[in-house]
């Protein structure tokens, strides 16, 4: 109550304490007059007898407990007054953060809604999934029925299995699930209803649920969606309901439809019909996860049997309450990702010190007269600090405002550049907006920047002498330029390494840009057929009135293909190479001409004749300079001679990832071999044709087609890249960003040089100095740490470099030209950041200069 | 006059609840009782009775009211609350054992 009185009603308090203790001094005075004192000597004694007044009200201010409220409130209003009075600072120091800090809660933003944000189902965290250490991941059906009795740490538990079909002519993907699956993750329909235990299959088909954003872009929404027949992998199901808009099941992958496990039969012909499905099971609340993996390794080994390995294995309860798991492997690729936005947010953050630390600088004046008045260090701190701490609020709240208009602009761009070939994509973007651990986020990384913007100034200030600053010499003792110098050559560090990674990563995207254009643009059909119908598909192909060319192939262009060891008999090198079986026409289709020697002939390609054909590259690497037609290659594993009959041009593909494929051996196929995809090339429209070949095949048998899709080699490839541009992107960005960030915190620590030395300048022109030997000065000052910062940047460079092109292939590390180039411009962007203040210094009239002050 | 003493640490607390004890009254009052009763030998630290008066209100054992002084002025007239007089028990318990034991260790060291 009375800290309450004493906080709210603060004037009428202190007046009540003024009164309290005059009334004390008046009734000692009367005393004192009594024992016969004049009274100007009895008021005197009075106040002497009392000690001092302000001292005891300060004490009684204490004794009440509020100062801890009132002190950093004297310090905000202070600060705010002081503010006011320089609102250039502000405004930079503010704009400085809140930019580092928008960047850093976007990344944070996405980051949450993987990592943080929980999924969409009843009660997430208390859903595990089951596994083991073992290698098989996934149980048979009974397993799955066995689970639950003997388990008694979970309450319930579902089965599912991911499935890739097509979905009329689509390709979907969808998960089987036991008839539980909804009631257990508490999903409700947003139409007709959603699969429920016991569900027994209705007359037209076995049910389908369809996920909300399946319904919206594959059946437009259509509200008569219910009842109707789709065609999963060629077999009609019925459409039961449609989920609503926010379920999105559990784990990354956005699903299609939810089909009833018993339908995984007609989907896997031939295979085990209750194939492997994984347990997602909930565990019961007073049950620990030690005790749950206890049992299910209990579990595990009895499934297991007396099987060899039935004792080691180990059972893992991992949890699925969020989009992604959170475990190491996931962290470790987010760390550069992670360091390089905060790197932007320290750089701005050594921007903002180094500015305060130039006003700390120009208010040591103030500090000396308040330590003389008596206060203390730490209060002098605790004032800086709560300084510092008011800028990060505004900055906060602009770096918020300011992410997520990021974020928006970033998806809308995402959105504009997709390629139709990862539309799909879109659908797996989490919800990104902002959640109460986003706000947190933000403040508290808002907080911590301000802390190490202010914590540096703050204790440097204190360190004011008081007896130099009681004789009016303030800036003797306060010499912070080492420390400056330290954050000056950090940031051009960081400004050198971005932008070398930027420039590394373009001359990628460029190399890219390159080899797409010799990329086949030919619009294919990829088709897939059963085996088991591959005549009649065949048959049914040749007579296809569209059909133009007809190619088949062991492995797509764009496919992973085997790699085989072969040796050159004359000659003795010998290689790791890829190997694909194609038909004749498989090098016309995919433009890729044969060089030397000659194609396969349609008899080789049937008999499968011991014959090769090696890409220019493999070749080379083979028998150097001498001709390879002709030549023999012995392959291994099943080890036989091949004789090379012609040459051909490299096929590139997947080499973002996995490397450029320019070394490769073909050997002959026919499309009436079992296992080959074949590849056709149509006259007039492709999706036309695409269509009418697939109900053409589907009228074999619903079964007889496992894909059906159409191909564009450069298309593909330009997919591939696209996270590639997309990191080159971001990379930019955040280069641009630090170098403008280095070259204002260049600007602002030339610009304090030259007012601080000011009066050296002054006399040096005084004695005839030049103006150019002067702007010499200050700019070696200058640039001597920016070739510090250079180098040490270059160095790091060249580890970054190193570290990508272990995961980005096409990344050259030791690129010259990128290495200067981004050396030279930091370098020459630094000099004119220097400049700018330097020509000032020139220009100092050194007769008033040496009046100053 | 005997020589004054100055105050243990700790016991102003103590003497000023005890006085309390007879009745509501104000900071002034309150010194001057406690060097009438103890003849001038206790010197109450007038600088410091202020800020053990806060204290002792903001614990809530004493409790304060403004009323008329002497002078016909309005004056803070303290009074002891039941925290206040449970507290005075326990100080002058101490109090007591402190004593004792001095004096015994004077008396047999």
């Amino acid at each position: 109550m009375i800290r309450l009185r004493a906080l709210l009603h603060r004037r009428e308090v202190e007046q009540d304490l003024q009164d309290e203790l005059i009334l004390h001094i008046e009734l000692q005075t009367r005393k004192n007059l009594s024992r016969g004192m004049d009274p100007v000597e009895a008021a005197r004694h009075a106040r002497i007898q009392f000690g001092g007044v302000q001292q005891v009200t300060e004490e009684c201010r204490d004794a009440r407990g509020v100062n801890w409220i009132t002190t950093p409130c004297k310090d905000a209003l202070y600060a705010l007054r002081g503010f006011r009075r320089s609102p250039m600072f502000v405004i930079t120091a503010v704009a400085t953060i809140a930019l580092g800090l928008a960047i850093d809660t976007a990344l944070f933003t996405v980051f949450n809604a993987y990592y943080f944000a929980p999924v969409n189902v009843r009660d997430p965290h208390s859903l595990y999934a089951i596994g083991s250490t073992g290698v098989a991941h996934g149980y048979s059906l009974a397993a799955y029925q066995q689970f639950l009795p003997q388990n008694s740490a979970f309450s319930e538990a579902f089965g599912y299995k991911g499935s890739e079909v097509r979905m009329n002519d689509r390709r979907a993907f969808g998960l089987l699930v036991t008839s539980n699956y909804f009631q257990m993750l508490g999903a409700g329909a947003v139409l007709g209803r959603t699969l429920l235990p016991g569900d027994a299959a209705p007359t037209g088909g076995e049910p389908v649920v369809l996920s909300y954003p399946a319904w919206q872009n594959r059946f437009g929404g259509d509200p008569n969606i219910v009842g109707k027949a789709i065609l999963l992998h060629g077999y009609p199901f019925q459409v039961l309901g449609v989920t609503q808009a926010g379920f999105r099941g559990l784990g990354a992958r956005p699903v299609d439809f939810w089909a009833p496990f018993n339908a995984a039969a007609r989907f896997d012909q031939g295979s085990d019909a209750a194939g492997p499905l994984s347990i997602v099971a909930r565990l019961k609340p007073e049950y620990g996860l030690s005790q749950a993996r206890a049992g299910v390794t209990v579990w595990l080994r009895h499934l297991a049997g007396n099987g060899p390995d039935a004792g080691g294995v180990q059972g893992l309860v991992t949890s699925v309450a969020n989009f992604k798991p959170w475990n190491s492997g996931n962290t470790l690729a987010f760390v550069p990702i992670l360091v390089a936005f905060s790197l932007v947010l320290l750089l701005g953050c050594a921007n903002v010190a180094s500015m305060m630390l130039a006003r700390a600088m120009s208010r040591q004046r103030e500090f000396g007269i308040r330590l003389s008045l008596g206060a203390s260090r730490s209060r002098l701190i605790c004032q800086m600090l709560t300084e510092s701490t008011m800028l990060a609020f505004p900055a906060a709240a602009i770096g918020f405002v300011l992410s997520q208009a990021l974020i928006w602009l970033c998806v809308r761009v995402l959105f504009a550049t997709l390629l139709p070939g990862i539309v799909d994509f879109a659908n797996r973007l989490p919800s990104l907006s902002p959640d109460l651990r986003v706000f947190a986020f933000n403040l508290a990384a808002a907080l911590a920047a301000a802390f190490l913007c202010g914590v540096v100034p703050a204790l440097q200030a204190a360190r004011t002498n008081l007896v130099q600053a009681a004789q009016g010499e303030f800036a003797n003792a306060f010499r912070p330029s080492r420390l400056r110098n330290v954050l000056l050559v950090g940031q051009v560090t960081v400004c050198v390494l971005f932008l070398i990674t930027t420039g590394i990563l373009l001359r990628g995207t460029q190399q890219v840009q390159n080899l797409e254009g010799s990329l086949s643009a030919r619009d294919t059909i990829e088709i897939a057929v059963h085996d088991k119908f591959r005549d009649r598909a065949l048959d049914r192909l040749a007579v296809e009135p569209s059909l133009d060319l007809l190619a088949a192939a062991a492995a797509s262009p764009v496919g992973r293909k085997p790699v085989v060891s072969v040796t050159a008999r004359d000659g003795g090198a010998s290689l790791q190479i890829a190997a694909n079986s194609v038909s004749p026409e498989y090098f016309t289709l995919f433009d890729l001409p044969v060089l030397a020697g000659r194609n396969f002939t349609a008899q080789e390609a049937r008999s499968g004749a011991p014959v090769a054909i090696v890409s220019q590259t493999a070749a080379r690497r083979l028998w150097l300079n001498q001709g390879a037609v002709g030549q023999i290659l012995t392959v291994a594993s099943p080890t036989r001679s091949v004789r090379v009959v012609g040459v051909s041009r490299d096929e590139i593909s997947r080499w973002i990832f996995s490397g450029e494929e320019k070394t490769l051996v073909y050997f002959p196929t026919a499309p009436r071999t079992g296992g080959n995809t074949l590849f056709v090339a149509v006259r007039g429209d492709v999706e036309t044709a695409r269509r009418k070949l697939d109900s053409n095949l589907a009228a074999i048998d619903p079964d007889a087609v496992d894909e059906i899709r159409r191909l564009r080699v450069r298309d593909f490839v330009r997919e591939e890249a696209y996270s590639f541009r997309l990191a080159y992107w971001g990379a930019a960005a955040i280069g641009v960003l630090a170098l403008l960030l280095t070259l204002t915190g260049i600007y602002g620590v030339v610009a304090f040089v030259v007012s601080q030395r000011m009066k050296e300048i002054g006399i040096r022109m005084a004695l005839g100095a030049s103006s150019a030997s002067v702007s010499g000065l200050i700019l070696k000052q200058s640039m001597r740490l920016a070739c510090i910062g250079t180098v040490i940047g270059t160095v790091l460079a060249l580890g970054v470099s190193k570290a990508l092109a272990s995961i980005i292939v096409m990344v050259n590390t030791f690129d010259a030209l990128t290495y200067m180039g981004g050396t030279l411009f930091v370098l020459c962007a630094c000099a004119a950041a220097g400049y700018l203040p330097t020509r000032r210094a020139t220009r100092i009239d050194p007769v008033s200069t040496l009046r100053y002050d | 006059m005997a020589e004054s003493l100055d105050l243990l640490k700790g016991t102003l607390d103590l003497l000023i609840l005890r006085t309390l004890q007879a009745g509501p009254m104000h900071g002034w009052a309150i010194s001057e009782r406690i060097e009438q009763i103890s003849q001038d030998v206790l010197q109450v630290n007038q600088g410091s009775l202020y800020p053990a008066l806060h204290r002792l209100e903001h614990h809530g054992w004493i409790q304060a009211e403004w009323g008329v002084s002497e002078l016909g002025r309005r004056a803070r007239f303290y009074r002891l609350t039941a925290a206040g007089r449970k507290q005075l028990d326990i100080e002058s318990k101490n109090w007591d054992r402190l004593s004792i034991a001095i004096g015994r260790v004077i008396k047999l060291a």
